[in-house]
């Protein structure tokens, strides 16, 4: 076994805070040129760019894994890491399914688009991706879990859209995998990652967290953060 | 004031907690971050939110809220509900969006 790093925590230019910069192509490079092993594309209620990152960072030689940053009912911004592809399609129909339908308005928080391979746009979405869905963060847990996927709350010590920002606390009856923490650490019973949370390029990688594992795929990550057969978190960035 | 007579002047709903409609009535708050009302709440407020999750009943214990009031017609949950009759602390419902609920519950207190 051996240390890979991972940031899980991307957003690509889906996402309407997501730089133009931040194609797929250019997250891959970025992403390379920093060390990283392993990313997670993870826009805001949406995995309509995982496909794409996945095959492309398959052909770059990095780990590309599909997720999504939810916003729950409650408006508490939690990472979805998803296993595979099937996953992936079911968990964006839930999104789809789940979705306020609250219009964008681009000129203000900026285009929402989803690109192909050689980045010409094949679909601008309509419905602001940011906004709550009517789904409660339990909702998010229990189909997250339903899906094998992984369930981390991110940024909780963050002032707004984070668990501790909106619900005071942790519930302890909340099935979570790991939390992702921005500043310094706190003492709690969760495994703790960080993660840069990019919305451009110069920020992948500016926080990270190494694991110790096989190799760079999915369940082994999975089993690093349970800390199953060997494999652990090693450590985070400062 | 008691909690009993902002039922009847603000025409609400009592999803909960008969058991608190005696409690004192002091002030109000109106937020829907449950760390801001942790924050800045006071004892014996009412306190008006549209947020649902059972942290709000958590909350509400901490500080000795006298009463919520869930705003916009929302409804709290099974479990947010059985706490609200384990703790006493009654939850109202208005029909009315969080302004104009805190704008009539003020003019009770001036």
């Amino acid at each position: 076994m051996k240390p890979f790093r991972a940031d899980l925590h991307i957003h690509s230019l889906l996402s309407p805070c997501g730089s133009l910069e931040m194609s797929p192509a250019t997250i891959i490079s970025h992403a390379l040129q920093k060390g990283l092993d392993m990313i997670a594309v993870s826009d805001h209620n949406s995995t309509l760019h995982c496909e794409l990152m996945v095959s492309m960072g398959k052909k770059a030689g990095l780990t590309v894994l599909r997720a999504a940053e939810v916003t729950s009912a409650e408006e508490v911004h939690c990472l979805v890491i998803l296993p595979d592809e099937n996953a992936a399609h079911s968990f964006q129909m839930w999104l789809d399914c789940h979705s306020m339908n609250i219009p964008n308005h681009p000129e203000i928080f900026g285009y929402q688009v989803v690109i192909d391979e050689n980045e010409n746009i094949i679909r601008e979405i309509d419905h602001f991706l940011p906004a709550s869905l009517s789904a409660s963060i339990d909702m998010v847990e229990a189909e997250a879990h339903h899906l094998g996927a992984l369930f981390i709350p991110a940024h909780i010590d963050r002032p707004s859209m984070s668990i501790t920002s909106q619900l005071g606390f942790i519930p302890e009856d909340l099935y979570i995998d790991a939390v992702e923490v921005v500043g310094k650490i706190p003492e709690l019973l969760y495994p703790v990652i960080r993660n840069s949370d990019a919305h451009i390029p110069e920020h992948i990688g500016r926080r990270y967290s190494t694991y110790l594992m096989e190799s760079p795929t999915f369940s082994e990550l999975a089993m690093a953060i349970k800390g199953e057969e060997g494999r652990m978190i090693l450590s985070v960035t400062p | 004031m008691k909690v009993t007579d902002i039922v009847q002047k603000l025409d609400l709903k009592v999803f909960s907690g008969h058991d608190g409609l005696g409690r004192e009535v002091k002030g109000g708050y109106s937020s829907d971050l449950l760390s801001d009302v942790m924050g800045h709440s006071d004892a014996g407020d009412v306190w008006i939110t549209i947020q649902t999750h059972r942290n709000v009943m958590a909350i509400a214990s901490l500080k000795e809220i006298a009463a919520i009031i869930i705003a916009s017609g929302e409804k709290p949950g099974d479990d947010t509900i059985a706490q609200s009759n384990e703790e006493g602390i009654p939850i109202l419902g208005s029909d009315l969006p969080a302004f104009e609920t805190a704008g009539k519950l003020y003019t009770l207190f001036n």
